[in-house]
């Protein structure tokens, strides 16, 4: 993992943020997993933003499994030290390669890009300057979009449905342009999907994350149409980052509230047979009484299901800390 | 006494890392703040006027808990005395762990621990040190006189505590109080999560330390505003449910488990005992209605599921075994 456990930092930056933007080393990490455009027409786009501030730069490009970088990239590679590819044997999905990315990174600055053109590399400068005012990470949001309306009702609906779990609404999650201290980077749980909510994890480990808008590349507005399967993976996400925000150090309130509706309804159920049995009515043929067992039997499994789950998360509280110093004195 | 898988893990600042102020505390006051910018300047000098006598070396330990109102600022002016230290978290993550910010950040061997609100009274802390030394690991304030709105707060804590006092069997009468002194050495071993601050003299006693409580003075606030209401009653109730299943079989939850299996199992043979009485004495016809072996078998299916969670609760716990947190803590006898 890549996250360490401990999200305390004995060494909190005493040097001031706006040394950092300027001096610092960046690492530019871009996972190729889906959508790829000329990869070294991207390096020499943002290498050429980059040229132009003081620090220096380094270019990864994390490779999924299905990719295979061309001959043009790979032969960057030799005549560039500061660009580097890393593969996956198989498929790991964007999680990953980002995970990977900043771990084999060096920077004190880290940028993550998509593989393709999403905005205009000008853009960069925006985020390093919001870095340099004192933010821990600076996320793009594509403005003024030039998506398709059902792209941006897609987007719109998406992110007003992660708004009521995250404290501050971001706009939009979806873009992969970010930029990020090597803190912040480090701090991210970063498996499964969860590279959708960046923005939003980054902010629940107490950092603070700014959103500016950078004009959207010509080339990403495409109209994208996604299967059935997508949409569904899309909700699942959101409701694993919604368990995750709200009761992962606390599974029995949820698994309670829902395992104690089932064993009221289930009770209900069994005293009004019961009731109905004592008055004299047969309940052996009627299913109501499999109903009532039913409900019981799932909300004892829930709740021993929050047991278990509260075993787990006491089992690691040695080895975790809910918080992170910002400052000290 | 030192548990040496214990120590590494948990952050304690390095003394290189940390300007030296002073000679090194033998006990910390903590101090979490939420948006109490008005509470802090009086907190610390009513701390200090408090300690004025101490004979050993303290510490004051602030920590603001993301609070919005420039609660930072004043903890930063109070920090100009050397024997203060602000904490800054980065977001607003509860009591139990700006708690534990403290705690995770303090020097002494005596901890202290007390309501960034003014609602404790400093004066009281000498008294508590004192008791600790009489050979407790842990002593809880028992607030007297409480100066909190009746229905909102008292009751509520009063049920709250009665039930605590029931199903854990630690007789403190004040489980709320944030004003305690605790050894080092406890407070490593119980590393406090979500809302546990509650809890802590039930997770003291369920590791092996010696409680005692006694009475402390109680204020009504004066500045800024409670952040407690009556919405947290069922997610105490929760939370006391795991504490009592923590506390009872954290090192055998198989047991917890089969105990809990064990009515579901009676209820199952009772539908099967049901269904073979119905079978024999009215015959297949009657029997077959399917709703007795129905429901055994739901039942049934209930209690093999509970032993088989308990199963996987082992196979958590034995990934953690051998922690050295999980030995009781013993003391000697001279």
């Amino acid at each position: 993992m890549g996250a360490p456990q401990t999200l305390m930092e004995p060494t909190a930056d005493t040097s001031g943020p706006r040394t950092l933007a300027d001096t610092g080393f960046i690492s530019v990490v871009v996972p190729v997993v889906e959508r790829a455009d000329d990869l070294v027409a991207v390096y020499r786009a943002f290498g050429r933003e980059l040229d132009a501030r003081p620090q220096e730069y380094e270019f990864l490009f994390v490779f999924d499994g299905r990719i295979t970088p061309s001959p043009e990239l790979v032969a960057l590679t030799r005549e560039n030290s500061s660009v580097r590819i890393l593969r996956f044997a198989r498929e790991f999905g964007e999680t990953a390669a980002l995970r990977l990315g900043i771990e084999k990174s060096r920077g004190d600055l880290v940028i993550t890009l998509p593989a393709y053109f999403q905005v205009q590399p000008q853009g960069i400068h925006l985020l390093l300057d919001a870095v340099g005012r004192g933010a821990d990470m600076v996320v793009a949001n594509r403005s003024p979009r030039l998506d398709s309306w059902l792209n941006r009702m897609q987007s719109r609906a998406f992110h007003s449905m992660i708004g009521g779990a995250a404290e501050q609404r971001f706009h939009d999650m979806a873009c992969g342009v970010r930029a990020m201290r090597r803190s912040v980077a480090e701090a991210l749980p970063l498996y499964g999907d969860l590279h959708r909510f960046i923005p939003a994890l980054a902010l629940q480990e107490g950092f603070r994350v700014d959103e500016v808008a950078v004009p959207q590349h010509p080339g990403d507005a495409r109209m994208r149409v996604y299967g059935p399967g997508v949409y569904l993976r899309r909700l699942l996400d959101i409701a694993a980052f919604f368990f995750l925000a709200k009761f992962t150090e606390k599974p029995l309130r949820f698994f309670g509230l829902v395992g104690s509706l089932f064993l009221v309804a289930g009770t209900v159920l069994s005293l009004v047979l019961f009731i109905q049995r004592v008055d004299g009515q047969g309940i052996a043929n009627r299913p109501a009484l499999l109903l009532a067992v039913l409900f019981l039997a799932l909300g004892v499994q829930l709740m021993g299901l929050g047991l278990v789950g509260e075993i787990i998360v006491h089992l690691r509280a040695p080895h975790r800390r809910q918080y992170r110093v910002r400052e000290r004195t | 006494m030192v548990i040496p898988d214990l120590v590494p893990r948990i952050p304690i600042v390095s003394p290189a890392s940390v300007p030296t102020k002073g000679s090194v505390p033998t006990l910390s006051v903590v101090a979490p703040l939420y948006n109490e910018s008005q509470n802090v300047r009086p907190l610390v000098e009513w701390i200090l006027q408090a300690l004025d006598t101490y004979p050993h070396p303290f510490e004051i330990i602030l920590v603001d808990d993301g609070s919005r109102d420039g609660t930072w600022n004043e903890v930063r002016s109070a920090a100009a005395d050397p024997r203060v230290h602000g904490l800054r978290l980065g977001a607003n993550v509860g009591q139990t762990a700006a708690m534990m910010a403290g705690f995770d950040n303090a020097r002494g061997q005596v901890i202290v621990s007390l309501d960034g609100d003014l609602q404790n009274d400093p004066r009281d802390i000498p008294a508590l040190v004192a008791k600790l030394d009489e050979g407790y690991d842990l002593v809880c304030g028992w607030r007297q006189r409480r100066q909190d709105k009746l229905l909102l707060r008292k009751v509520p804590s009063w049920l709250a505590n009665r039930l605590i006092r029931r199903l854990t069997g630690v007789p403190i009468r004040d489980n709320g109080c944030s004003l305690k002194a605790y050894r080092r050495e406890l407070l490593q071993r119980i590393p406090l999560y979500a809302e546990q601050h509650r809890f802590i003299p039930a997770l003291s006693a369920s590791v092996g330390a010696r409680i005692t409580e006694m009475p402390v003075r109680h204020h009504a606030r004066r500045f800024g505003e409670s952040k407690y209401g009556i919405s947290r009653t069922v997610k105490v109730l929760a939370d006391l449910i795991t504490l009592k299943m923590i506390t009872t079989f954290r090192s055998r939850p198989l047991l917890g488990f089969s105990m809990a299996a064990m009515p579901a199992l009676g209820i199952g043979l009772v539908f099967a005992a049901l269904w073979l009485f119905s079978l024999t004495h009215f015959g297949p016809a009657k029997a077959g209605a399917l709703v007795f072996p129905g429901a055994g078998l739901l039942a049934l299916g209930v209690a093999f599921y509970l032993f088989m969670l308990g199963l996987v609760a082992e196979v958590a716990l034995s990934s953690e075994r051998g922690d050295a947190s999980d030995t009781p803590n013993a003391w000697e006898v001279r």
